[in-house]
């Protein structure tokens, strides 16, 4: 099954909900439609299932217009799993699958048949909803229901199946358990996938490819990695995020950034001396408080130096697992100079790095305020044999402040406020 | 040691033939419910043989003699009890049962509201009016039609009521539910309110009108029987030939359109043939409540919502119900009797509430 989207636009009244969109889906293809609220996604969903009706020929399957294809054809080719279902009356989940043999009865009177009993049987097993057949449908959880909806979409015996953010209403497990089932589908039977989905790390780790909906538009469309970058979020959804690569599986996923606005509003910058990930959470925790900030002395690819560049802090920055080189070291320090609050996060210290904590003693010279966040451990992670711990009470004593956790470093930097 | 053997397995999943089955036996029991309850319908009585026996007493041989055609030599009077009153009273019974039942079923499945009767749409005050008003004027009693005059009224501006409900309902061709329902409730609402200010100035004819808003049968004839019957048969067959199309609506008109059933015109069908077999049980009887209401409700609970078993169950449970209640309407101060709407009403409401009252209790839906 080929499915064509042609020059396709929809308007409820005045509104324009879909202008122009093209897009084909291959026989076996998993597509994700995401886009925000009001995109037009669902719109598309029900255009494509020809429950709002569209202009003849925007929509072709095998090259053959929906809108002239016999109500049972359809209903043969397209299968719909809603966001969620319920009903007032008291059906088994074993009626409800039945159902779905509704497009295959041979005339109006025919009830169902031995047959119809065997692919509902078939259906729910696949989907392990078998085992709770005769319980009425009200009496489930969430993630129950959808799979014998599910099911009942595959006792449809349907070439696609069209789901309308099928996972919203559910629990993480819920989630998991419906994408999986979905993917497994797709993957084994070879059933065509269309999926609305409003989770872009749940679309990124399922879908084949993409189609990104913006104010009836089609914004782009492609695989997950192609589609889902920082410039086209932003531009569609209007936030700040961040695209990583799964370790495990090489998927693409996003992570937002808050979308409060970062804009410095205090005036004031703080420097981070930090390094191996525990400057990232102060990064984050000053810029939601409204502080300038910037970091130094970090290494390319350590994960300080990442989380600084995702979160457009500027950095000092040292060539890859090398020791912090002497320029390096001048630039930190006309950073701290600059600045109007030095903290010193718990980094681990080794000889590449202890000329940070050498600009920590600068600083003080300087008579910035110092501020130094303790481990949780009450022990300096440290490769220079004590030395670093030292250091930080040296610190301590000749007038840093030491603190507990980033919450009491931006409450402190926010009560002392930045000096004019 | 030695594993437990799993005790669940026993419960899993369905067997489709014993739900084949259970469902056949369910349809032979209420047959044969309705046969028994009419054949004992019809022996109650004044004059007996079950009954006080006043003026004259005819006893159960004779009574049986009369039904099954014996050519014993009868009194032509109790053969006229037996065959000119009693026997089209207890079928016309049986047909307004069963059309209420199938219509509220309908009616409910288009509402995709347990609550939906089949008078949701205007068809119980549209005929009011036209009954009252046929009371009134005093039309009923003229020669021309004769008692016909009555329902003809009745019948005619029910269904001209639930056409305007409709149009309120529809926009652009699409039949919006909850207006339908909304527009069925101010409707109502303002037709009630004639037929109360027609009361009002009735004077002499007032217990007349009465009698016939509470529903009675005690004007049932042959011809009544004949025409409930027809509408009816038509009316419960198309509802049962949509019966699988109607499960496919209770999910929602986009699963329904997506299941190949039309939700427009299935709406539309619906509501005309539950209008019209309404409209015609009320024109003859009057408006006798809650039938349409329970019957398809506690029918559900025992069966389930499947159509294709509910329609056929609801509709012989519906019968079997006006049946007994109207017996119970003629026995209970024999020899007056009580309008069959009170006794339904007597005994539906408390066992609705009872139903609410209990599903609400251990959480079950409606």
């Amino acid at each position: 099954m080929k499915l064509a989207v042609r020059n396709l636009s929809y308007s409820f009244g005045e509104k324009r909900v879909l202008r122009n969109v093209e897009l084909e889906v291959d026989s076996g293809e998993f597509l994700g439609l995401m886009g925000p609220n009001g995109s037009g996604k669902t719109t598309l969903l029900r255009c494509v299932m020809n429950y709002l009706r569209s202009d003849p020929g925007s929509i072709l399957i095998d090259g053959r217009p929906i809108q002239e294809m016999p109500p049972e054809d359809l209903a043969k080719t397209f299968a719909v799993v809603p966001q969620s279902s319920s009903t007032d009356f008291t059906f088994s989940a074993y009626d409800i699958v039945m159902m779905g043999r509704i497009p295959h009865r041979s005339n109006r009177l025919a009830g169902a048949s031995k047959k119809d009993a065997d692919a509902v049987q078939s259906a729910m097993e696949r989907t392990d909803t078998w085992k709770f057949a005769g319980r009425p449908f009200f009496a489930l959880s969430g993630g129950e229901r959808q799979r014998v909806v599910i099911a009942r979409a595959i006792a449809q015996s349907p070439k696609a199946l069209l789901l309308d953010e099928p996972t919203v209403y559910l629990d993480i497990n819920g989630q998991l358990e419906v994408m999986d089932l979905i993917r497994s589908l797709n993957k084994k039977e070879g059933i065509t996938v269309i999926s609305v989905l409003h989770d872009v790390n749940m679309a990124a780790r399922y879908c084949d490819r993409i189609a990104l909906l913006s104010n009836g538009w089609l914004e782009a469309i492609g695989p997950p990695a192609e589609v889902l970058r920082p410039e086209t979020i932003q531009s569609v959804y209007g936030v700040d995020v961040v695209v990583r690569k799964d370790p495990f599986t090489n998927a693409v996923y996003v992570m937002p950034h808050s979308t409060l606005s970062t804009a410095p509003r205090h005036g004031g910058r703080v420097h981070i001396l930090c390094g191996g990930g525990v400057g990232g959470p102060l990064m984050k925790a000053l810029l939601d408080a409204g502080f300038g900030v910037s970091t130094g002395v970090l290494n390319v690819l350590d994960s300080d130096f990442e989380n600084a560049k995702d979160l457009h802090v500027p950095t000092v920055a040292e060539m890859p697992f090398a020791a912090i080189s002497d320029s390096a070291h001048l630039e930190n320090l006309r950073l701290i100079k600059e600045a109007d609050f030095v903290v010193v996060s718990p980094f681990p210290v080794g000889p590449g790095n202890l000329k940070n904590m050498e600009a920590a003693k600068a600083a003080l010279e300087m008579g910035k305020r110092l501020l130094v966040l303790r481990p949780e451990t009450g022990r300096t992670v440290d490769f220079v044999g004590g030395k670093a711990d030292g250091i930080v009470k040296d610190l301590i004593s000749s007038g840093a402040i030491p603190l507990c956790s980033s919450d009491e470093m931006v409450r402190e930097i926010t009560r002392e406020g930045v000096r004019k | 040691m030695r594993a437990l053997p799993r005790k669940e397995s026993v419960s899993e999943g369905v067997d489709f033939v014993s739900v084949m089955r259970r469902r056949f036996i369910w349809l032979v029991l209420l047959v044969a419910g309705l046969l028994l309850s009419s054949f004992v319908a019809i022996l109650v009585g004044s004059i007996g043989p079950i009954g006080p026996g006043e003026p004259e007493y005819m006893p159960f041989d004779e009574a049986f003699g009369i039904i099954f055609g014996s050519d014993a030599n009868y009194s032509e009077s109790h053969i006229n009890i037996i065959w000119q009153v009693r026997v089209p009273r207890v079928l016309l019974a049986a047909a307004v049962g069963a059309a209420l039942a199938c219509a509220g079923t309908a009616m409910q499945a288009v509402f995709r509201n347990p609550m939906a009767d089949p008078y949701i749409v205007g068809v119980s005050s549209g005929a009011s009016v036209g009954a009252v008003l046929a009371g009134i004027v005093g039309i009923s009693t003229t020669a021309l039609f004769g008692a016909l005059m009555t329902p003809a009224l009745a019948f005619t501006t029910a269904l001209v009521t639930v056409f305007a409900v409709y149009s309120l309902g529809t926009v652009g061709g699409k039949v919006y539910v909850n207006t339908l329902l909304l527009s069925g409730v101010a409707v109502a609402a303002f037709l009630g309110s004639m037929v109360s200010l027609m009361i009002y100035f009735a004077g002499q004819q007032f217990h007349r009108i009465i009698f016939w808003l509470l529903g009675s049968f005690s004007g049932a004839s042959w011809t009544g029987f004949y025409v409930v019957a027809l509408a009816a048969a038509v009316g419960i067959l198309i509802v049962f030939i949509f019966s699988r199309d109607l499960n496919a609506l209770l999910l929602g008109e986009e699963t329904a359109h997506n299941l190949g059933v039309d939700p427009e015109s299935l709406k539309t069908i619906m509501l005309v043939v539950a209008a019209v077999i309404t409209a015609a049980a009320v024109a003859f009887t009057g408006v006798i409540g809650f039938v349409g209401l329970i019957v398809p409700h506690m029918v559900r609970l025992v069966v389930g919502a499947d159509h294709r078993i509910l329609v056929p169950a609801a509709t012989l449970t519906g019968a079997i119900f006006l049946i007994i209640a109207d017996t119970a309407a003629r026995a209970v101060i024999a020899p007056t009797e009580l309008p069959v709407g009170i006794i339904t009403a007597l005994c539906g409401g408390p066992f609705f509430l009872y139903l609410l009252r209990r599903n609400r209790l251990s959480g079950e839906a409606t």
